[in-house]
């Protein structure tokens, strides 16, 4: 990018960044030692934290929170290593491949709303089976979602999480020269999970440590999947916290913003711990790396990871099958395998609500994605600057600081944020809400392009800018043309990752623009499944369509290209 | 002589301060719709429900066209949410145009806005169709909300009352008591539960079965912290500690709303659903969400009852605006058009004596829902303890069943 001032350019983008950040945790740790004006509380004292530590509810729900948000990543890594071990290479893998980024997609709410609809005692499959194989003409007081162990929230977060884990999984293969490594492996005889076991995954794990700790912090900290399908009683710490930043009793607050403080202690904990773990996993299985053996009993933990896996992502595919039955349903009641009446009069009540929804997330979600890519290529283009320079792989800071958002919990700096975005007089504003989303996708999408476009064989554009000097010109249809693929997939993430945020459109917004992500889980309560179902479905549809043209446009865009241009040329000669 | 001018001059300024006070209430309500013109309210108000939310669009088409007023519904997953909306705006200072024009609240959210002086006001009292079609005396919580008084502080917009739902064709004898209940309860387990505290359904819950439980009632109308609070409530957890054995889900979870629970009820999960809203069975069923044998009930000792409102935050830069909405709401065709049951069958706060005679025809003509109860059949509404219980038992209750 011939850009002269990149370096300033990045360095402006890291501290508006930081700003938000750094105001929104002053926001949560002032009230955390009761400092909060507005109450008339001026005085530091730990009342605030004596109050939480008298709450029976904040350690129930500290510990669900750690059982959900330690469980869920384990197992999503588990199943995701073994999927990727089992199908690496083989013809039909790409299929399951394609099958993956609908899932990755799907904003959380959709999914878990959909798992509701499956799984509950009166959910379809235990229809699908009644009365004549179970018996039951009336739904069995079983708890299969929602139970207090945090069962279907792990099972909601794992098959959110490890899409995404494998996606990015597959985007280092050839970094660490997979194929390569498997053919020689399997050369000298060692069975394909060993491989992976002994050679590969050692060698993955460092590439992937960040996105694992994304989805670490996500598993610790998300609020509208557990509102959906999390226990209530008690409920994850960062619901907990909602309701007690939501308390009539305003004095909640204080407690409330050192509960919060308490979450984002918890995330560092949790990581080094991950960390130590893993440090001590490597060192013990060391010597059994190495020991020759062809094969070996722990691969047969990759194959049961291969089965579950598969199991999880059938789960989530049938939940999503549901969701637009349900919307041209009139009765469905229990135990009918299928509606019993059809009508196209959810769709029609929903439509003007639809519009205008669709027509909020579509705004924001374009825009924010949009400026997101944009940063990221200014950024990446310094990282490239500066790597082919003598202080090669140093990471820049801004490396590190865009991920400060996702690492964070939302709850414990949105709310601190939003009386910042009060002074500014920017509440409830769009720019607010596009501001804050922006946050939240800009590290995805960065993430996404770094490797390709750091990897990006320079000597092209120089080339042509030898052939004719037109920096700008060379840079568009040269580079970002040969990078076209990378550029979509991280817009099409982006896009994703904007459609599903649900507590920054809240508070940004102060509901007075409501997205479809917003209402679905504001109607996800309420039970009204029809609408709920077209709701999903709708949230769900435009981040597969734009993964799908993502996936469709570059291989064909060539062609189109040339096909117009002919036109033109013919019709102007 | 002095003294005889000075009292007549002090009787003359009187006499004028009461004309004058006379004629500016109609002057000032002249401003107030002169000022309300083209200004946007943002109507903060719970938008889970459809058909309310279609009632507050067509409103707003209203007071469009009849007073130049836009009105913009604010969909609330909580009412709360609005309240620490104004709450935070105080604390950045914001204390002119504001987010929020008009909430749609009662209980406890009203107390916590007026004891922070968060509210604009007085005002309810001075509202032309207040004036004409509100009697006071009617229902004690027009003027009492849960214990707090009003003091014009929010206009009355609806008066809502518990009902049960239940399938005639799975049962034919519902429970009519709190007691009535758990015996049901043991003998079908897993068919019984109630709406998750805090959500309001299931803190109204747990107010009714205190009312019922406890031996100390007169107790409820008092501050719950100037009253021994253990002793008053220990029947209530004696009774949900037996309850929620046999309860749905083994009391582990609880429907988080009267919808879920109607969802329930459709499902044949659960036998009985609760619901504030009394003509909700019917409109339910219109829309194809419960079977048409499902009817209402009150418990026969009576059900609680409440007043819903219209406040405006005190940061507010539409009062004007959302006034002039708060006065059409008052209006009897926006109340008539409320009780209709296929379209909200939410109660009528106007007094029907203070009704013209054509307006008392329109209210006796209205249509009644397959499932709702008339008036008479509701029977007696049973008062709201003091605002203070909500918080208390919903405390004590996540204390003793959410961890």
């Amino acid at each position: 990018m011939p850009l002269k001032h990149a370096k300033w350019i990045t360095g402006i983008i890291s501290l508006l960044l930081v700003f938000p950040i750094a105001i929104g945790l002053i926001g949560t740790l002032l009230p955390a030692f009761a400092y909060f004006p507005p109450l008339g509380e001026y005085d530091l004292s730990f009342s605030p934290w004596r109050d939480l530590f008298t709450q029976g509810e904040f350690y129930a729900s500290l510990k669900l929170t750690l059982v959900t948000g330690i469980a869920a990543p384990l197992l999503a890594l588990w199943f995701a290593l073994s999927l990727l071990a089992w199908g690496y290479q083989r013809p039909f893998f790409r299929k399951v491949e394609v099958l993956l980024s609908p899932i990755l997609a799907i904003p959380h709410a959709a999914i878990a709303i959909g798992l509701l609809f499956l799984l509950s005692p009166s959910g379809w499959l235990v229809r699908l089976f009644s009365p004549w194989l179970t018996g039951f003409d009336r739904p069995p007081n079983w708890i299969s979602v929602q139970d207090p162990y945090g069962v279907s929230l792990i099972l909601a977060l794992v098959i959110k999480e490890m899409p995404y884990l494998l996606f990015v999984m597959l985007a280092t293969m050839k970094s660490i020269k997979a194929r390569e490594s498997l053919q020689v492996g399997q050369a000298l005889g060692y069975s394909r999970f060993t491989l992976w076991r002994k050679v590969l995954i050692p060698q993955l794990y460092p590439i992937i440590r960040l996105p694992i700790f994304i989805v670490i912090a996500f598993s610790l900290t998300v609020v509208d999947l557990a509102l959906v399908i999390g226990p209530n009683t008690p409920s994850t710490l960062a619901v907990t916290l909602l309701r007690w930043f939501n308390d009539p009793d305003l004095s909640m607050r204080l407690m409330a913003s050192a509960g919060a403080v308490t979450l984002m202690l918890v995330i560092v904990v949790v990581l080094a711990g991950w960390e130590l773990s893993h440090l001590l996993f490597s060192r013990l299985t060391r010597a059994e790396r190495s020991n020759g053996k062809r094969f070996g009993l722990t691969d047969s933990v990759l194959k049961l990871g291969v089965f579950l896996g598969m199991f999880a992502l059938l789960n989530a595919f049938v939940a999503l099958a549901l969701l637009p039955i349900w919307s041209l349903t009139r009765r469905w009641r229990f135990p009918d395998a299928l509606p019993s009446q059809w009508t196209w009069d959810n769709i029609d009540r929903a439509t003007p609500l639809l519009m205008e929804l669709t027509s909020n997330t579509l705004t924001i979600a374009l825009v924010a994605t949009i400026m997101a890519c944009t940063i990221s290529l200014v950024m990446l283009e310094t990282k490239r600057h500066n790597t082919t320079g003598a202080n090669s792989s140093k990471p820049h800071v801004f490396d590190w600081l865009i991920y400060v958002p996702i690492l964070l919990p939302q709850i414990g700096f949105l709310f601190g944020l939003h009386v910042l975005l009060i002074y500014s007089n920017l509440n409830g504003d769009l720019c607010a809400i596009i501001a804050l989303h922006l946050m939240y996708v800009l590290p995805y999408v960065y993430l996404t392009l770094k490797g390709p476009y750091l990897a990006y064989e320079e000597e092209y554009l120089l080339q042509a800018n030898r052939l004719n000097h037109r920096p700008w010109r060379n840079y568009v249809l040269v580079k970002i043309a040969m990078l076209k693929p990378a550029i979509l997939t991280a817009f099409a993430i982006g896009f994703s990752v904007s459609i599903a945020q649900y507590l920054p459109t809240l508070i940004a917004g102060e509901g007075r623009y409501s997205t479809l992500t917003t209402e679905a889980v504001a109607q996800a309560a309420s039970g009204d499944r029809k609408q709920v179902g077209s709701m999903a479905m709708l949230q769900a549809f435009f981040p597969i369509m734009v993964f799908w043209l993502a996936q469709f446009i570059p291989p064909r865009w060539t062609r189109w290209r040339l096909v117009l241009k002919n036109l033109f040329s013919r019709r102007n000669t | 002589m002095k003294k005889s001018l000075l009292a007549a001059s002090i009787a003359a300024t009187f006499a004028f301060t009461s004309l004058s006070t006379q004629a500016s209430t109609t002057e000032t309500w002249q401003d107030t719709l002169q000022q309300a013109k083209g200004q946007t309210v943002y109507f903060n108000a719970w938008g889970g429900a459809d058909n309310i939310n279609d009632y507050i669009q067509w409103a707003a088409d209203r007071v469009k066209e009849e007073y130049d007023v836009t009105l913009k519904q604010v969909k609330l997953t909580d009412t709360s949410d609005a309240v620490n909306r104004v709450l935070a705006e105080k604390a950045a200072g914001k204390n002119t145009n504001g987010s929020i024009d008009l909430i749609w609240l009662n209980g406890e959210n009203f107390r916590a806005m007026k004891d922070n002086n968060l509210l604009f006001g007085p005002f309810s009292q001075s509202l032309p169709n207040y004036i004409t079609y509100v009697d006071e005396n009617a229902r004690q919580s027009l003027t009492q909300d849960f214990g707090t008084p009003v003091d014009s502080m929010e206009s009355p917009w609806g008066m809502a009352q518990v009902i049960f739902m239940y399938d005639t064709a799975t049962l034919s004898n519902p429970p009519k008591s709190i007691a009535d209940l758990l015996t049901y309860a043991k003998a079908h387990p897993g068919r019984i539960t109630y709406p998750e505290p805090p959500q309001f359904l299931g803190s109204t819950f747990l107010k009714q079965a205190l009312y019922e439980l406890t031996p100390y009632r007169k107790a409820l109308s008092q501050p719950a912290d100037s009253v021994d609070f253990d002793k008053i409530t220990a029947p209530l957890w004696a009774y949900l500690d037996q309850l929620h054995k046999v309860a749905w889900r083994n009391g582990q979870t609880f429907p988080s709303s009267s919808e879920e629970m109607m969802r329930l009820l459709d499902d044949q999960e659960i036998d009985v659903a609760l619901s504030f809203d009394i003509s909700a069975a019917s409109v339910q069923i219109d829309k194809g969400n419960l079977p048409d044998t499902v009817r209402s009930y009150v418990f026969t000792n009576g059900t609680i009852g409440n007043t819903h409102f219209l406040a405006i935050p005190y940061n507010s830069g539409a009062t004007a605006g959302a006034q002039v909405v708060a006065n059409f709401m008052l209006s009897p065709e926006a109340q008539i058009k409320k009780q209709t049951p296929t379209i909200w069958g939410d109660l009528s706060v106007l007094s029907y004596a203070k009704l013209p005679a054509a307006e008392q025809a329109k209210f006796d003509a209205l249509p009644r829902g397959i499932a709702t109860l008339s008036i008479e059949e509701l029977g007696q509404t049973l008062p709201e303890p003091h605002s203070s219980w909500v918080g208390a038992l919903e405390s004590e209750w996540r204390k003793r069943y959410a961890q």
